[in-house]
């Protein structure tokens, strides 16, 4: 009691206090918002080229969209992103269960050294990958195809997958594993009727961010896909804004396209996100 | 379960000899001997089934492509029809890398002096935001860190496209502001070109990506500091700022030394952010980091040793900060890792 009258004296007394919060949130929300707020209004801004310092837009057009459509190709670029997206999700949330129930539940011997490796390969720089799966790739000629940068992506995200993952299983209590094995279920009906859908949350959380990582990955999309018609969304943007480099309206256009879907994903997902987040990096 | 299992191995046979002939007696006991070596070898086996896929692909796209960027540094790998071709040249590539001059004054001081503005940076203002995060209320809280979120949920390369046009010579924002306050020519300045200017607009960039994340991560520290030991300080007549540093900071050291040592490691391999940058695809050798002069050897020269060597030298320098990282996660008695 004595300690929320006092906390709430300190944040709510002195007006100078709740003065200097009020400018501090104001000050973070614009550092955080304005890029995105720019992006948006540019997009929509039918004189984005010459809007210079103006902060509202000169008016509200769908004209840099259906540009970016129809002549930009990128609904393609959507798609294809969306496709290596859903190929990840699905390998990536497999492999990184099973991986997370045996590090989790399990014993055995070599397990930290395991746990380990998926901390070291997490830190992998990407720039040193990309030159010999490239050769690896061009070797096995999948190059240019959304098959090979999938692969890719799934062993990008099974780290951080395994590892999130992991505090999400750990959470669920062994003795309701117990109780399961009491009433005679195998250890695959246990994980279907039991551990999945406790874990599902979870599992679904650590989707979307893989999803994510996919979606935004720039390196291997850049490198591996060199016909236009197989780019990701986020290399299509590139090639836009190197044939017109002064086509802002266009260029904010399909960045909007990119960043907002990832945007509410990334905000729905968080809190899911959250516990397992705190498992993973705080406690290790 | 396990007591209950010894007393029926126990009482088994005696039960059977004595009362039913037709059931298999002496069955029983191996059987269950059998059942129980079946069990321990499931329980030995099923974790290594479990992991199998995913220690299979990590092998196979991550460790096995590090091991041949290894090879690869040693070889003058040449690009013909029908397949690479790789000549033994020993440490050519590393004594050219290390001793050229682009090396030492260009790509390893971008590098580090970037990251390391990058994590102070990132820390700092991470760390204030969730100080001030830790002090609203409830709605407050929930629409700043929805803000921050967005921030964080920036892919990284709309992201740099939005700080470039921001920064974009003449049309731009910040450009046209700068303008009109005397303090450049909109005209005739181009903040890309020139090194200072351009890792600047960078590290806006990687800070504004990178400090939800220490923000969110201290939040959590600071939630499970106990509120009594604010008290006691107060009463011993601490300000704010001692409270910060003597409180605060010790109690939840791990945190701060976990974000530290992760952005650290993020902010060294940047790549993203400085090569979609006007200048930053290899036209402008002046502001080249260890990443973007690995690809740009690799894929603009098509001297892919020399691109691995350099990309040996920067996955090195990140193995050292991650054993560092990892010695930290174990003295934080993460016994059971």
């Amino acid at each position: 009691m004595s300690t929320q009258s006092l906390t709430k004296a300190k944040t709510k007394g002195s007006p100078v206090r709740r003065l200097g919060l009020g400018a501090a949130v104001a000050a973070l929300l614009v550092f955080t918002l304005f890029p995105v707020y720019w992006m948006v209004s540019t997009a929509f801004d039918p004189k984005a080229l010459t809007r210079g310092s103006d902060l509202l837009p000169s008016g509200v057009t769908s004209d840099h969209f259906q540009l970016v459509f129809e002549r930009g190709n990128f609904g393609t670029y959507l798609l294809n992103s969306a496709i290596v997206g859903g190929a990840t999700i699905l390998a990536a949330a497999l492999l990184s269960l099973f991986a997370a129930i045996a590090v989790a539940r399990f014993r055995f011997r070599f397990r930290t050294s395991v746990l380990i490796m998926i901390l070291i390969v997490q830190m992998v720089p990407l720039e040193a990958l990309v030159i010999p799966l490239f050769i690896q790739m061009r070797d096995y000629e999948m190059l240019n195809s959304l098959l090979g940068l999938s692969v890719v992506y799934i062993a990008l995200s099974l780290p951080f997958a395994i590892w999130t993952l992991r505090g999400f299983v750990q959470t669920v209590p062994k003795e309701v594993e117990e109780a399961a094995y009491i009433d005679g279920a195998s250890w695959p009906r246990m994980f279907w009727s039991v551990l999945l859908p406790l874990v599902a949350p979870g599992l679904v959380a650590t989707s979307i961010f893989a999803f994510i990582t996919a979606w935004n990955e720039f390196v291997f999309a850049y490198t591996f896909m060199k016909g236009s018609d197989k780019y990701t969304a986020a290399v299509g943007i590139y090639q836009f804004f190197g044939e017109n480099s002064t086509a802002w309206g266009p260029v904010m256009a399909s960045s909007t396209l990119v960043t907002v879907p990832v945007m509410i994903f990334f905000v729905v997902v968080h809190r899911k996100l959250g516990s397992g987040l705190a498992a993973g990096a705080v406690k290790g | 379960m396990k007591p209950s299992k010894t007393l029926i191995d126990g009482s088994g046979p005696d039960a059977g000899d004595t009362l039913t002939a037709g059931r298999p007696a002496p069955a029983n006991p191996t059987t269950d001997k059998a059942a129980l070596r079946r069990r321990r070898r499931v329980e030995l086996t099923r974790p290594w089934l479990l992991l199998a896929p995913a220690l299979i692909v990590l092998a196979g796209l991550l460790l096995w492509p590090l091991i041949q960027v290894g090879k690869l540094s040693l070889q003058d790998y040449e690009v013909k029809f029908g397949g690479g071709v790789g000549t033994f040249t020993g440490f050519d590539h590393y004594a050219d890398l290390l001793t050229s001059g682009l090396l030492w004054k260009t790509v390893l001081p971008n590098t580090v002096f970037f990251a390391v503005a990058c994590v102070g940076l990132t820390i700092a203002l991470g760390t204030l935001v969730a100080l001030l995060l830790n002090r609203l209320g409830t709605t407050w809280r929930l629409i700043c860190s929805i803000a921050i979120l967005a921030a964080w949920a920036m892919p990284a390369v709309t992201g740099t496209y939005v700080w470039i046009w921001l920064f974009q010579p003449q049309d731009g924002l910040f450009s046209q502001l700068a303008g009109a306050a005397g303090l450049i020519d909109p005209a005739t300045t181009n903040w890309f070109t020139e090194r200072l200017p351009f890792y600047a607009i960078a590290t806006v960039n990687v800070v504004h990506h990178g400090f939800p994340f220490v923000a969110i991560t201290v939040l959590a520290g600071l939630l499970t500091i106990p509120k009594e030991l604010y008290e006691a300080g107060m009463l011993d007549g601490a300000n704010a700022w001692q409270r910060f540093w003597k409180i605060t900071v010790p109690t939840i050291k791990p945190v701060f030394l976990v974000v530290t040592i992760l952005s650290t490691i993020w902010d060294f391999k940047v790549f993203t952010q400085i090569f979609v940058m006007p200048g930053g695809n290899g036209s402008n050798p002046d502001v080249y980091n260890l990443g973007v002069f690995s690809y740009i050897e690799a894929f603009a020269k098509n001297d892919y040793g020399a691109g691995s060597a350099a990309a040996v030298l920067l996955t090195l320098l990140l193995l050292a900060i991650t054993i560092v990282y990892i010695r930290t996660l174990f003295r934080q008695g993460e016994e059971d890792l």
